[in-house]
């Protein structure tokens, strides 16, 4: 429901990380989203039918603070010459990183 | 009724904004502001006393830079309502004293300034506030407590005075000659050994790197001798001279700093950065210079709007850039200065690295035509300076500079920085170049350091990422372990359980000798081998095909390495597979300590072992250890944290049995209900307490081993008589500090020890040293 939905976004780690480009891989990700605190796992878009990446991921923090950071210091930045950008996710459920492509 | 309190509400809303907001942009002047604030005010004074101080105090405290605003709007409402004014006082003295209390030393700093500025409005008399300020020294002058302690009351004195010198000078001269000369008897008897490990810059030229308490006070000291004349805080009041001079003043009550208290946290000393003056922004207003106070002023207001708006960029930039007095100073100058003394600050910046680049960023966003040409100068000038910065600082630069760099399409004019080519390679600037290239690369790909490098710059590109799997290069079939990675390959592929990869191994011969009496354990190096750089290469994809292949085989690593040596053994053949790849080996490694295949101790051994000497001086190996003690570190904090919970919890189980049985059930917060015991609380204390060994015992053994290359190396040049000065010698002796440093609130614990056991007094003077930098830290 409305409630919970609300409910998990308040209290998530977890980031939808938007406007990557197709060629931008975990690794760099990485760098970028470990400099606001330990991440603790990224988990790459994918086109659904090729399934490699198409330019979205969900980055989850140990600590709902480093994500808090991550909004105010890397939403709206650059990472491989594109504005990143950042939101808050309820949470990763399998079968979420398969994208229109 | 309702009306009413509604009613109310809205006038208190009302008033509370009009308080919060005189004094910004308006089209009468804030003269007339504030005379017509305070007949509103005052006609409100009945109903809403409170309301107005507390409304008036939190203004004080909160926006430290309308300090002198404020003052004149108590003063006016007291040349109206004498009882009011003493009543503003009484609560003002509260809040110094509660903020002392509570340890918020800048809310207390605020908190002087303000009564001090009432000085200027006739709202106090100058005696009771020499009064306050000479009880202030006395406490600076206690014996048997800490330093730092001692200094924040000096400091305090100090940092007010730019108020209200002035008049002091003119109303009580001897007194405050009298309060100047205690300050300087005790900056006088002030140890200073902190000051070293502090400074962002080993040399003083061309600016000297002075500890702070000394900068302040030759700051004041001109500012004496230019009779207390000061040109940068805007004084209202001097409008008001006539009404306020006709008011009654009020006499401060005797205020007795709090005690100090072994659980006080007092703010660290800290060095004043400064890598600018007048020379190096030739156009426009003249920077003030190193020791005037208005320099002072400046820097303190942008930190605390830097303080304010930190968690906001895009504010945080406008408010920089609007500075009240951008007119009269170098403002871009300014800024950048104060935002690198905040990143450069040792031991650490107060806000995360990349709150200071998002800052700039923004920064060059808003003010693209000056913005980016005053960074430009900045970064070239931290580059030409950068032979003496102390390690951690460089670390940071190279950080923030990489990413920079990455917000701005890798633009930079490499080939100014030409001539660092003919210099040794571990040179601090080649060698900044190299780990600027590094991560660089990390943030982009291989081909891209490639293209934004000009041709003679090729040494600098980083080899290509890639894992180097010795098992199916040419030549492989010699290996004695071929046969059977390629075996586990194939068992991989075919998704086997771990128990299937052990019978891969099981007939693996050991390389090691059978009578080894120097092992502890009977681990086989060979199946360690062919185990983690075959598993490890099949995971090569990503991190997450890595991490997802390691915790797949956890229980293949726990039994192949079930000791220390074991576990250094893996870390060997993870750097023999990804030697290329530094991310690579990070993340594994932080992989490994979280899974527990590896302790902290393992890896710290492994860094100081004699077959990594080439990574040795390396940014990523001291990544590595770095993140090793953090990690043991923070699982110190988290088991103290539920140690002390648990022991709350069982004191307030204990305390409600037998006090009011009768309570109320439904009034019990739930989470009491599960009150643990007293084994429970006992079993959480042995388990800390191991921890505490485990961390002590990587501490020792971190500065074991640095205190036996550096030995090494200065007995030897001795005897060689050589030079020990070398590049070598300041990156590690650089490292050593800043492990001191980057943890001191944990090493702290084990000073003690580390003085009986490793940095004793016959140790080679330029190690000891260190530890007497670290000690006298928070002395």
């Amino acid at each position: 429901s409305r409630g919970e939905q609300d409910k998990l976004l308040r209290l998530t780690t977890t980031l939808y990380v938007g406007n990557l480009s197709f060629f931008t891989t975990e690794e760099q990700i990485y760098e970028l989203f470990t400099r606001c605190g330990d991440v603790r796992r990224i988990i790459m878009g994918l086109d659904k039918y090729k399934k490699t990446p198409c330019g979205f991921c969900f980055v989850e923090y140990y600590n709902r603070e480093d994500a808090e950071n991550c909004l105010r210091y890397v939403n709206g930045t650059r990472l491989d010459d594109r504005i990143v950008r950042t939101d808050w996710d309820a949470g990763f459920i399998e079968g979420r990183q398969y994208g229109r492509g | 009724k309702r009306r009413r309190v509604s009613e109310n509400q809205e006038i208190e809303d009302r008033l509370e904004s009009l308080i919060l907001r005189v004094g910004e942009k308006s089209t009468s002047s804030l003269e007339s502001n504030l005379e017509g604030l305070a007949s509103v005010l005052e006609a409100d004074l009945g109903t809403f006393r409170l309301k107005i101080l507390r409304i008036l105090t939190d203004c004080a405290i909160r926006m430290p830079e309308k300090c002198t605003i404020y003052t004149t709007l108590v003063g006016l409402l007291n040349a109206k309502n004498y009882n009011f004014g003493g009543e503003f006082v009484e609560y003002m003295v509260k809040t110094f004293k509660d903020s002392l209390k509570a340890c918020k030393w800048n809310a207390a700093r605020y908190a002087l300034r303000f009564l001090a500025d009432l000085v200027n409005c006739h709202v106090l008399s100058a005696s009771s506030l020499l009064q306050l300020l000479d009880n202030m020294i006395d406490t600076a002058n206690e014996d048997n407590v800490p330093q730092v302690r001692r200094d924040w009351y000096i400091f305090a004195i100090l940092s007010t005075l730019p108020w209200v010198g002035r008049e002091l000078y003119e109303k009580k001269e001897a007194a405050l000659e009298h309060l100047l000369v205690s300050i300087e008897i005790f900056l006088n008897k002030r140890s200073k050994k902190h000051h070293n490990a502090l400074r962002v810059w080993a040399s003083d030229t061309p600016h000297p790197q002075e500890e702070y308490l000394d900068c302040l006070w030759s700051q004041i000291r001109k500012l004496r001798s230019d009779n207390w004349a000061e040109k940068h805080i805007p004084r209202p009041y001097l409008a008001f001279d006539s009404t306020l001079c006709e008011a009654l003043q009020h006499n401060l009550p005797k205020i007795i700093p709090p005690p100090h208290q072994d659980s006080n946290k007092y703010p660290m000393p800290w060095v004043v950065f400064r890598m600018f003056d007048y020379t190096d922004c030739p156009e426009g207003p003249i920077l003030p210079g190193t020791h005037s106070i208005e320099r002072f002023l400046i820097e303190e207001h942008l930190h605390s709007i830097i303080e304010l708006y930190h968690l906001e960029r895009k504010d945080c930039a406008a408010h920089l850039l609007n500075f009240p007095y951008k007119l009269k100073i170098p403002l871009e100058y300014c800024i950048v200065e104060v935002i690198f003394a905040e990143l450069f600050n040792m031991p650490s910046p107060r806000f995360l690295d990349i709150a200071y680049g998002a800052m700039l960023i923004e920064l060059c966003k808003l003010q693209p035509s000056t913005m980016p040409q005053v960074l430009a100068q900045a970064t070239e000038i931290l580059f030409m300076r950068i032979d003496s910065m102390n390690v951690s600082c460089f670390d940071r630069l190279v950080i923030w500079f990489s990413y920079h760099l990455s917000n701005f399409q890798f633009r930079w004019s490499w080939e100014d920085w030409e001539s660092c080519l003919s210099l040794d390679s571990e040179h601090p600037k080649p060698k900044f170049i190299k780990e600027t290239m590094l991560r660089c690369m990390r943030l982009s790909y291989h081909q891209r350091i490639k293209e934004i490098l000009p041709a003679n710059f090729s040494c600098y590109i980083p080899e290509k990422a890639e894992a180097e799997y010795k098992y199916a290069k040419e030549g492989a079939a010699a290996l004695p372990g071929t046969a059977a990675a390629h075996q586990l390959v194939v068992s991989f592929r075919q998704k086997c359980t771990p128990e299937e990869v052990l019978n891969v191994l099981k007939d693996l011969p050991n390389p090691r000798p059978d009578d080894d009496p120097a092992s502890e354990s009977r681990f086989n190096p060979l199946k360690i081998d062919v185990f983690v750089q075959t598993l490890l290469n099949l995971g090569s994809k990503s991190f997450s095909h890595s991490f997802s292949a390691i915790s797949k085989f956890h229980y293949v690593f726990k039994i192949l390495a079930d000791c220390e040596e074991a576990q250094i053994c893996i870390l060997r053949n993870m750097f023999e597979l990804w030697y290329n790849h530094q991310q690579m080996m990070i993340v594994l490694i932080d992989k490994m300590l979280k899974t527990q295949i590896v302790k902290c101790s393992a890896v710290a051994n492994w860094i100081f072992a004699k077959e990594m000497c080439q990574e040795f001086t390396k940014n990523y190996i001291w990544e590595i250890l770095h993140l090793t003690i953090k990690k043991m570190n923070k699982h110190i904090i988290k088991l103290g944290g539920e140690l002390a919970e648990a022991r709350e919890k069982l004191a307030r189980a204990e305390s409600s049995e037998s006090e009011d049985e009768e309570e109320d059930e439904d009034k019990k917060k739930p989470e009491d209900a599960e009150k643990p015991t007293e084994e429970m609380v006992e079993r959480m204390e042995e388990k800390l307490e191991a921890a505490q060994g485990d961390q002590k015992n990587l501490f020792l053994i971190i500065f074991q081993r640095f205190i036996m290359i550096l030995s090494e190396h200065l007995v030897r040049c001795d005897t060689d008589g050589r030079d020990y000065n070398t590049h070598w010698y300041r990156w590690t002796i650089g490292r050593l500090q800043q492990v001191f440093l980057a943890h001191h609130e944990q090493v702290q614990k084990y000073s003690p020890t580390l003085e009986t056991l490793l940095f004793t007094q016959d140790l080679d003077p330029h190690v000891l040293e260190v530890f007497h930098q670290f000690v006298s830290l928070q002395g």
